[in-house]
């Protein structure tokens, strides 16, 4: 499989979980051409054996997410910002209730990465530990507490 | 909402990238595609220029051997300067005859002390019960006797000590063979010219005789015949020198010492062949036991440091992502 393909191929799966991740699709649009460019110039070092490319490339994305958010909280603190952004207003997806999207605002960013990988880019649970660098029980234990906690607000919410 | 309802919604959300996003994908696999492209050209201009590289080198060590070999048949075929014959000549073998500058011809009009002593190395005790016979069959063959001869052999060593009186109008010819036995190891010539001494000598004796004439014509009295047989007895003594001198200058001295070769001194202290492996495996034991000593606890706080170094980091990522 050439780089286009893969790109081709993988493009909404990286996007979709840097959106969930990032809680912020202006963001997450920014990430992913970032993503595809490092992962362009780490390319060689992919070895199909040790995962698929989806895989490789969330795994990237992460790297990148990461990156974002040293920086953001860089910024953060040195500009004095105590309100929250704009981002909290955008949709966070098409065809989210309401609730949900409000319930989904109150995860914290690794709450919603677990969310991202197991569920709506189904990766089993080794492949998702792998990309958190966690082992499969803290994946599966952190998983069951975002659903929880999206479960009783929801409920609080109804 | 259950926890499966929950599910099911969430899966449902379809993220699709904007068109923008995709362009710029797009854009850079197609980075991807050129720079893969380029190195490929890259690869395939070396494919080119490696052997066409190997081919220029080749041809010029070629041309550069072949050149050499021109230089050398030019050489060959030309005649030699004497400066350069002088700087190649190949030494003569150590066998074979004496350079004659070393064995000068004894003079034949004067009276000379003429002594040689020669050594040989042969290989076996045997080749020097050998040397010996030989000397002595060429000796006898010259004229000459031996004066002592002395041979010993002791396991793989022998020697032998021979001196030679050979005539001294053979001595040439005699070193010359005798160097012919072995190989030469040592050389030494010594010629004493006798002859001004024996012309002493004999006006000594003519004016001891002179005096002895003028004597006999004098009146005969105790004093003078007492004089006269001293005189007689001095003549008598330088005559018997001079005749001595000149018996012992009729033969030259050839010192012949015939030796094996030396055993080769041990090159090892006892030791048996695999002494080196236990030394080596003595070392390598030695510095596994360093290495196990400074490098274990080194190695330990490596990883516990790497370990620490892995949880600080995790611990970060986790409060980075622990905000909402």
């Amino acid at each position: 499989m050439t780089f286009a393909q893969a790109a081709e191929r993988h493009l909404d799966d990286v996007y979709g979980y840097l959106a969930w991740f990032t809680s912020d699709r202006a963001v997450a649009e920014d990430l992913t051409g970032e993503t595809f460019e490092r992962a362009l110039r780490l390319w060689h070092r992919f070895d199909p054996t040790r995962g698929s490319v989806r895989t490789w490339l969330c795994q990237v994305a992460r790297t990148v997410a990461l990156d974002h958010f040293r920086s953001e909280r860089r910024r953060t603190r040195r500009e004095q910002l105590a309100a929250p952004s704009e981002r909290f207003e955008a949709r966070f997806a098409e065809g989210l209730s309401p609730d949900l999207e409000s319930a989904l605002r109150r995860l914290t960013a690794g709450e919603r990465e677990v969310l991202a990988l197991r569920i709506v880019l189904d990766l089993d649970a080794g492949t998702a530990s792998r990309v958190l660098g966690i082992s499969e029980t803290n994946c599966t234990t952190r998983l069951n507490r975002a659903l929880k906690k999206l479960e009783e607000a929801l409920d609080v919410a109804a | 909402m259950s926890q499966r309802d929950l599910v099911a919604e969430l899966r449902a959300v379809q993220l699709t990238a904007p068109a923008e996003v995709r362009e710029r994908v797009r854009l850079i696999a197609a980075t991807a595609e050129l720079s893969t492209t380029r190195r490929f050209l890259r690869r395939r201009s070396l494919l080119l220029v490696v052997p066409v590289a190997a081919a220029l080198a080749g041809a010029v060590v070629l041309t550069r051997s072949s050149g050499h070999e021109q230089r050398t048949g030019l050489a060959a075929q030309s005649p030699p300067s004497p400066a350069y014959r002088a700087a190649t000549a190949t030494p003569a073998p150590a066998t074979g005859s004496v350079p004659k500058a070393l064995a000068p011809a004894p003079s034949p009009t004067r009276v000379q002390r003429y002594g040689a002593t020669i050594g040989l190395r042969v290989a076996s005790p045997g080749a020097v019960s050998s040397a010996v016979k030989q000397a002595l069959r060429i000796t006898s063959s010259l004229g000459g006797h031996p004066s002592s001869v002395h041979a010993s052999a002791a396991g793989k060593a022998g020697t032998a000590d021979l001196v030679l009186r050979i005539p001294r109008r053979n001595v040439q010819e005699a070193v010359t063979r005798l160097s012919q036995l072995g190989t030469i190891t040592s050389e030494q010539v010594d010629i004493q010219d006798l002859q001004a001494g024996l012309d002493a000598t004999g006006r000594r004796i003519a004016r001891l005789q002179r005096d002895l004439a003028t004597l006999r014509s004098e009146p005969q009295s105790t004093e003078r015949d007492r004089a006269i047989a001293a005189l007689t007895a001095e003549v008598q003594r330088l005559q018997r020198a001079e005749a001595a001198t000149l018996r012992g200058a009729q033969y030259a001295t050839v010192r012949l010492h015939v030796a094996t070769a030396p055993p080769p001194a041990p090159t090892h202290n006892g030791h048996g062949p695999l002494h080196g492996i236990g030394v080596g495996a003595y070392w390598v034991g030695v510095g596994s036991v360093y290495a196990l000593a400074f490098g274990l606890p080194l190695l330990v706080l490596g990883a516990l440091a790497a370990l620490a170094i892995r949880a600080v980091r995790r611990r970060r990522v986790d409060a980075l992502l622990s905000r909402p």
